[in-house]
């Protein structure tokens, strides 16, 4: 019987280590057999199985481009036991990997329109895989914005990223930290994601966007979109519910008939809004 | 379809056939407590012909209580994963009854439709299934409201129904047919035959139709609070279920050596989508249970056309709070 198993996964070698903020670390990861490599291939928007053998797995996007080729980036928080045993590993270590799973963001649909990207804390990572699949090929879009918030100047996730973003000229970027998060040298904005976006009003003309990150902070852009025209269909999230499996058997991140695994992880809020509100 | 006859006096010497075949073979056994649980038998002796339905039903033969996915081997060289599909035994399940096996049928849909499940995939294609028609049915039976009866061969590849001091044997799939070939001395070809006067008689406790049509707008109805408010969230329902299918995985370790494992979960648990960041997407109870008798009722209809609940009664056997899914699914359904 020739079904594939996906339950065995690729081992990959930790290759690069990032200390991204208090508890987050970012992993470049690549494959321990190079002829797994040269088979791998994934779309913006999906996410992967990153586990520790002994201690288990953990879902999380994968956090780089597909334009980038060899290699893939995860960014986690250490908080649970698989995360914190995955924070524990050092250059050159070994950790397995299984997928790619889920749909994807339809960039190719995106041609030639803006794009809006707000998000807040680790909600970056997921976004960022899409932001430089974007940034790779800038002459195919219009306007790209980006909001991006976290909780302190310390919270914030690919400093060196936002730097660059911030200087290429070709993003109007808005980087912002939570009141009282701010420090002396700060020279970004200060206040809540969504109002910041709510003082910039980006347009909506020929526009898409896409919101990832805590629940609060898509239930208080989401009017804000609405407010400055922008239609259901034309915002797009990912959700994170739980997960084991990631193709759609373990039940864990099903939302009424959905499973965000298989069917997900990218959703339109239009399709969110038919769903339970269970995610 | 085949349809034979089969001596009382030969049940043993069948049963004695397929040991000898060397397929491990799985039948009811009373314990102490006079409940009685699918195991490994060698001899028809051990096996109990008395009960109405087993505690657990046998779908862990194709998809087990806990199941290896794959073995490590941390050493200098790397680190060696090896697969366990190799160790799926050809199987024989005996004396399960017709619901069980037409719950087969919704698994193997569910695990092998969309993305197949390597190991579901083998242990189904290496298990063959032989049913015992119901002869009696207690008050948590409820195949006949779920467009069964004591008698379908859904999902069966062999149905035995006792007519006296004989079975009749429907022969339904081509792995029956290998296992009655294996002891053709001992059956005679028989014509069709009704079962009716031999199989239980149940009450029908909703139309089938009329409950799937009306549950399509239940999420909003005032009753789930009602109707779910002594669960537990203990699981039991889910475990004793022979269609739920929600799993965990987890890592056992031993040093440089270990296995990653499945093992069953279930909706019902409080922790089953709680997040890491402490968000739990169905927080209380009754959202749980919701989603339980949705996902019998409405959600596998949607997604595979079938409704997963076969009426086998068991959940309402083992619940601890007496919670009854019929009679949840009717409250819930009224206007």
């Amino acid at each position: 019987m020739s079904i594939k198993n996906t339950y065995i996964p690729y081992q990959m070698r930790i290759a690069k280590i990032t200390e991204e903020a208090p508890l987050v670390r970012t992993y470049r990861l690549e494959f321990v057999n190079p002829e797994e490599a040269k088979q791998f291939s994934f779309k913006a928007g999906q996410f992967a199985e990153y586990g520790i053998l002994g201690e288990g797995e953990s879902t999380f996007c994968i956090a780089s481009s597909p334009t980038r080729e060899g290699y893939i980036e995860c960014t986690f928080r250490s908080s649970g036991r698989v995360t914190k045993a995955l924070a524990s590993c050092e250059l050159n270590d070994v950790i397995t990997l299984r997928g790619p799973y889920g749909n994807t963001f339809p960039i190719e649909e995106w041609y030639g329109k803006d794009i809006v990207f707000i998000t807040g804390g680790i909600g970056l990572p997921p976004l960022r895989c899409v932001i430089w699949n974007l940034l790779d090929q800038r002459d195919k879009f219009g306007k790209i914005s980006i909001y991006y918030g976290a909780r302190t100047t310390k919270d914030l996730v690919y400093k060196y990223e936002l730097e660059e973003w911030q200087d290429r000229g070709d993003i109007d970027l808005f980087v912002t930290v939570d009141p009282g998060g701010e420090i002396p040298e700060w020279k970004g904005h200060v206040g809540f994601v969504p109002t910041i976006l709510e003082q910039n009003a980006p347009s909506s003309t020929n526009a898409i966007a896409i919101v990832a990150g805590p629940p609060i902070l898509i239930k208080m852009s989401m009017p804000i979109l609405a407010k400055n025209g922008f239609a259901n269909d034309k915002i797009y999230t990912t959700l994170e519910n739980r997960m084991k499996c990631g193709v759609g058997k373990c039940g864990h991140c099903t939302v009424g008939k959905t499973y965000v695994c298989k069917d997900g992880p990218v959703f339109t809020y239009e399709e969110v809004l038919k769903m339970p509100a269970e995610y | 379809m085949e349809t034979k006859l089969l001596k009382s006096s030969d049940i043993a010497t069948l049963f004695d056939n397929l040991i000898k075949s060397g397929k491990v073979v799985i039948a009811p056994v009373a314990k102490k407590s006079g409940k009685v649980f699918f195991e490994q038998v060698v001899s028809y002796d051990q096996i109990e012909t008395d009960y109405i339905q087993t505690q657990f039903s046998a779908k862990s033969v194709v998809f087990p209580k806990v199941e290896e996915l794959f073995t490590y081997k941390k050493t200098e060289e790397g680190i060696e994963i090896k697969d366990t599909l190799s160790q799926i035994p050809e199987t024989v399940v005996w004396g399960l009854r017709p619901c069980d096996s037409s719950a087969f049928d919704y698994i193997s849909e569910f695990f092998l439709k969309e993305n197949p499940d390597a190991y579901f995939a083998k242990r189904k294609e290496l298990t063959t299934l032989i049913t015992i028609s119901c002869a009696e049915a207690d008050d948590a039976c409820f195949c006949t409201s779920v467009d069964l009866n004591p008698g379908s061969t859904a999902g069966s590849d062999i149905l035995l129904t006792k007519m006296g001091g004989e079975y009749y044997v429907e022969v339904v799939s081509e792995k029956g047919k290998a296992i009655i070939e294996n002891s053709a001395n001992l059956f005679v070809d028989s014509p069709i035959k009704s079962k009716d006067e031999f199989l239980a008689k149940l009450k029908t406790q909703f139309s089938l139709e009329e409950i799937k049509e009306k549950i399509k707008t239940a999420y909003d109805n005032a009753q789930w609070k009602h109707e779910s408010m002594g669960c537990y969230g203990c699981g039991a329902c889910a475990f004793a279920c022979p269609t739920c299918t929600c799993f965990d995985i987890q890592d056992e370790s031993n040093g440089d050596e270990g296995s990653r494992k499945r093992c069953w979960d279930a909706c019902g648990l409080s922790l089953f989508t709680k997040h890491n960041s402490g968000h739990n997407p169905r927080k209380n109870q009754t959202e749980r249970r919701r989603q339980r008798l949705m996902h019998k009722f409405k959600y596998s209809v949607e997604n595979l056309g079938i409704v997963s609940c076969v009426g086998c009664g068991r959940c309402i056997r083992v619940c601890p709070a007496h919670l009854n899914i019929f009679e949840n699914i009717l409250n819930v359904t009224k206007e």
